[in-house]
């Protein structure tokens, strides 16, 4: 949630692309239209971007176009997803889940056949968190049940998941704009994960 | 009033109202009004029409006048007459003869304009061409831009691999100047390679940059190469 600005010019300069290719990528939605933030300055007006994650972009689209089409790149930074249907076998077989985070998922909910991108996210993310350490399997609980009510396709696009901890009792949020939290001193902030990065970790998986 | 609605299609000859639905083909010759969304495959208005919804259609001509109270989505949108769209336009190629007016956004492969064009919002093309008037009030973007200065234009930004701007001069033309001016008018114009004539702008940014005749900048900054021909005024320029 750090606002740490580039300006257009720098930017160019430091990852040497061109205005041709950042507005082919701008139209081509690869980098979202509210990363571009308009400033004046004393030359007028000029556009600057959040540093880290258009750096981190940057990157990204440089290391897989080689691979993939301009579109399909699209398709895998855009926040819709696609049509993605999944059983549990092969969920394990892709590495996305392990079996006793997936056993523990199935035995929260019942016996699921078919996972929806939105059922594999959440899976995703509950595999991250546990797997990490961070956090234990009633928690684990908790976190679903605040993605299940929370998580809306398309809505929660630049929502962030938040886990709090204190005094040994946890807590829970998703806040959907990134405006700054300011928590009481005692709290300490377990994780902090953004659900688009989530999105893409697992799009770029699942393709 | 002759409303047909016979195998799918749906033509409005004469005085009348429909409401939206599925069509093969949508056909308004006389004075009609669509109330609701269309989705068909031939979209035609060559009297006076308005449809109060959007229009997802594989071809869309306007010869006559045609106010769209929605999106249009087509491959190939064409205006002759008139016509005035409240909503967003996403399409592969399209080509103003006439005049157009968008409130929202205009999205796709290919523009030309040889009419004039209106765009409220931003304009994000592959190739963009104009031999006619155009006014952009958000980004004007596209890989190619290629602009002969018949009329006064306007974008906020330009932005794109390689921009093109041409005077072009005829008697007519001569005559108009004296009292009106045809230039392009942009803040900023940024691209890879950059060839003006008969712009006014207060940045240009780019790689490789020619500013010809008639030109009117506040300030260049350019990579590579800069030079300015015939009568090309830059106030500044520096090289970064």
């Amino acid at each position: 949630m750090i606002n740490d600005l580039i300006s257009k010019k720098d930017l160019l300069d430091l990852t040497s692309i061109s205005y041709g290719q950042l507005y082919r990528w701008k139209r081509k939605n690869l980098i979202p239209e509210d990363w571009f933030i308009r400033k004046s300055t004393f030359t007028g007006q000029e556009t600057f971007f959040p540093k880290e994650k258009m750096l981190e972009r940057i990157e990204k689209i440089q290391s897989m176009k080689e691979n993939l089409s301009l579109d399909e790149l699209a398709d895998m930074f855009s926040p819709s997803v696609g049509d993605v249907r999944l059983n549990p076998d092969e969920l394990l077989k892709r590495n996305i889940v392990s079996k006793s985070v997936l056993d523990f998922y199935l035995a929260h909910y019942g016996d699921i056949q078919e996972f929806t991108f939105e059922r594999i996210l959440e899976l995703y993310i509950l595999e991250k968190l546990l797997q990490s350490g961070e956090i234990n399997l009633e928690e684990g609980k908790m976190v679903l049940q605040v993605l299940n009510d929370h998580y809306k396709e398309g809505q929660s696009a630049h929502s962030q998941l938040l886990f709090i901890r204190k005094l040994g009792i946890s807590s829970c949020l998703m806040v959907s704009n990134e405006e700054s939290l300011h928590f009481e001193k005692g709290t300490r902030v377990v994780v902090v994960l953004s659900i688009a990065t989530c999105t893409e970790e697992l799009k770029s998986r699942l393709l | 009033m002759a409303t047909k609605n016979k195998l799918g299609d749906l033509m409005i000859n004469g005085f009348g109202t429909a409401s939206g639905g599925e069509f093969d083909q949508v056909s308004i010759n006389g004075k009609g009004t669509v109330n609701g969304d269309l989705q068909c495959h031939f979209f035609e208005c060559n009297g006076s029409g308005a449809v109060n919804g959007d229009i997802k259609s594989e071809i869309v001509k306007i010869s006559g006048n045609a106010k769209i109270n929605g999106k249009v989505y087509t491959t190939d949108l064409k205006v002759e007459g008139r016509g005035v769209i409240k909503g967003n336009v996403l399409m592969s190629k399209m080509v103003i003869s006439g005049t157009s007016f968008v409130d929202g956004n205009v999205k796709g492969e290919e523009l030309k304009v040889q009419g004039k064009i209106v765009v409220d919002g931003d304009c994000e093309v592959e190739a963009f061409k104009a031999e006619g008037q155009f006014k952009v009030e958000g980004l004007l973007s596209a890989e190619t831009i290629e602009i002969y200065t018949y009329g006064e234009s306007r974008a906020k930004e330009i932005g794109g691999q390689t921009i093109k701007v041409k005077e072009k001069s005829n008697f007519l033309l001569n005559l108009l100047k004296t009292v009106k001016s045809v230039q392009l008018e942009a803040d900023l114009i940024e691209g890879d390679h950059i060839t003006l004539e008969n712009t006014k702008a207060k940045v240009v940014r780019g790689n490789q940059i020619i500013i010809g005749q008639n030109c009117e900048i506040d300030l260049v900054e350019y990579k590579e190469t800069f030079k300015t021909e015939k009568n090309g005024y830059v106030k500044e320029s520096k090289q970064i």
